[in-house]
């Protein structure tokens, strides 16, 4: 008798203690974001700081801003194959002789692929080999503010490595 | 201190050799006890009730056992399940047929006639079954664009399999004639697991839901009626007053 009660415990517990997977970790990896790396045109293998760059999804209001730094991480539709923003930089400056807007587009096929129970699935984006980006000027011609862009890696999986390198 | 102990045992002493002074009076006879050995089949009421309660779930299990010596039962279950989960972020359709075999080991002492089982257990369980992915959603940290993630998919999966091996506790009683009640708790540790491509074995028919881990529990309701077979007779020595 002593045993089983000692086995019935044992179950008890052991079934309170494994609803660890309803709660989707924040260190799991899901749907990546597109890694950015900012350069000088002028010195092209120097990382150079965007200032007051906003970024606005087409249709949306609200921007993405990013002030400082040489790497940013933009999120991609994950229910269309194409994504377009604005990249505004020096974005509500007083000098509005400085504020600069470009049109940049991404074309991608989508996957999803299951991460687990409590996390469901993440999408993956892979860049079209033929276009994967158009950069237009904005709306209202203010000259291109973005100099020249190279693809580094098509095969968005992670937010780990830099996708697209952009020299201004 | 040690002069108390030295009396609790004076006194524990004498109480033991009154009882030993008490028993030379008696002497021993011998009563025949019948065990009687056969097959149990049952039903798993819990899983057949779950159908009433819960219109996603519909399960079904045949429970059997064997008496092989007076305290070993070989012991079995075969059953089907059919089970749709709803979570937050996963909708999912579960079906198969699941086999399980082992013993059961009776730690119960039945006085004359008794028989009734108060038991520890193992099996081994198969199961082979099919998932069919209803919806999903995909997990976006950045969901900048608002964008509704919830995909209907339809995908099914087939010819999926796990085997696994269940440690079991349980009671039965004998309630009339040779009708039995009984429950168990089962705590199941997965062997082998054959998993689709981009997804996974959420639910395991007979294992029950997976955890991250590989362990499982399950709990059963049963009414059995047992059929014997043939009967063994065992003395017992027991010891009467003059």
């Amino acid at each position: 008798m002593k045993k089983l009660l000692i086995l019935l415990v044992a179950v008890a517990w052991s079934s309170s203690s494994c609803e660890k997977d309803d709660i989707c970790d924040s260190a799991t990896s899901t749907t990546p974001r597109m890694a950015i790396d900012f350069y000088d045109i002028t010195n092209p293998s120097l990382a150079k700081n965007v200032t007051n760059l906003v970024i606005v999804g087409e249709g949306l209001e609200t921007g993405l801003r990013f002030n400082g730094i040489s790497k940013i991480l933009i999120p991609l539709k994950t229910t269309t194959d194409i994504t377009k923003y604005r990249f505004i930089l020096n974005y509500g400056s007083t000098d509005t002789s400085i504020i600069n807007e470009d049109n940049l587009e991404f074309h991608y096929a989508r996957s999803n692929f299951f991460i687990s129970r409590a996390c469901g699935f993440k999408s993956i984006f892979i860049l079209d080999s033929e276009n994967p980006y158009t950069l237009t000027d904005a709306a209202e011609p203010d000259q291109m503010w973005i100099q020249n862009i190279t693809l580094v890696q098509p095969n968005i999986l992670t937010e780990d490595e830099t996708h697209l390198k952009i020299y201004f | 201190m040690k002069h108390t102990s030295k009396y609790i045992f004076s006194i524990v002493l004498v109480l033991v050799s009154l009882l030993l002074h008490a028993q030379d009076k008696k002497t021993d006879t011998t009563i025949i006890k019948t065990s009687r050995y056969g097959v149990r089949v049952g039903i798993d009421l819990f899983k057949l009730s779950r159908a009433f309660y819960e219109k996603d779930y519909k399960g079904i299990e045949i429970v059997g056992d064997y008496r092989l010596t007076k305290k070993y039962f070989l012991a079995g279950e075969i059953g089907n399940e059919d089970k749709t989960v709803n979570d937050d972020r996963l909708n999912f359709t579960t079906k198969g047929t699941y086999f399980k075999a082992g013993f059961d080991y009776n730690l119960y002492e039945n006085w004359l006639d008794m028989e009734n089982l108060v038991y520890v257990g193992l099996r081994y369980g198969v199961s082979t079954f099919s998932q069919r992915l209803n919806s999903y959603s995909i997990y976006n940290r950045n969901d900048y664009f608002n964008e509704s993630n919830t995909i209907v998919s339809g995908e099914k999966y087939s010819g999926l399999s796990a085997q696994w091996f269940e440690v079991v506790a349980g009671v039965n009683a004998k309630v009339i004639d040779n009708f039995y009640v009984g429950f168990s708790f089962r705590f199941n540790k997965l062997m082998s697991n054959k998993k689709p491509s981009n997804f996974d074995n959420l639910y395991i028919p007979g294992f029950n839901r997976t955890y991250d881990g590989d362990f499982g529990v399950g709990f059963n309701y049963t009414v059995s009626y047992f059929l014997p077979i043939y009967k063994k007779k065992t003395t017992l020595q027991v010891r009467k007053k003059k």
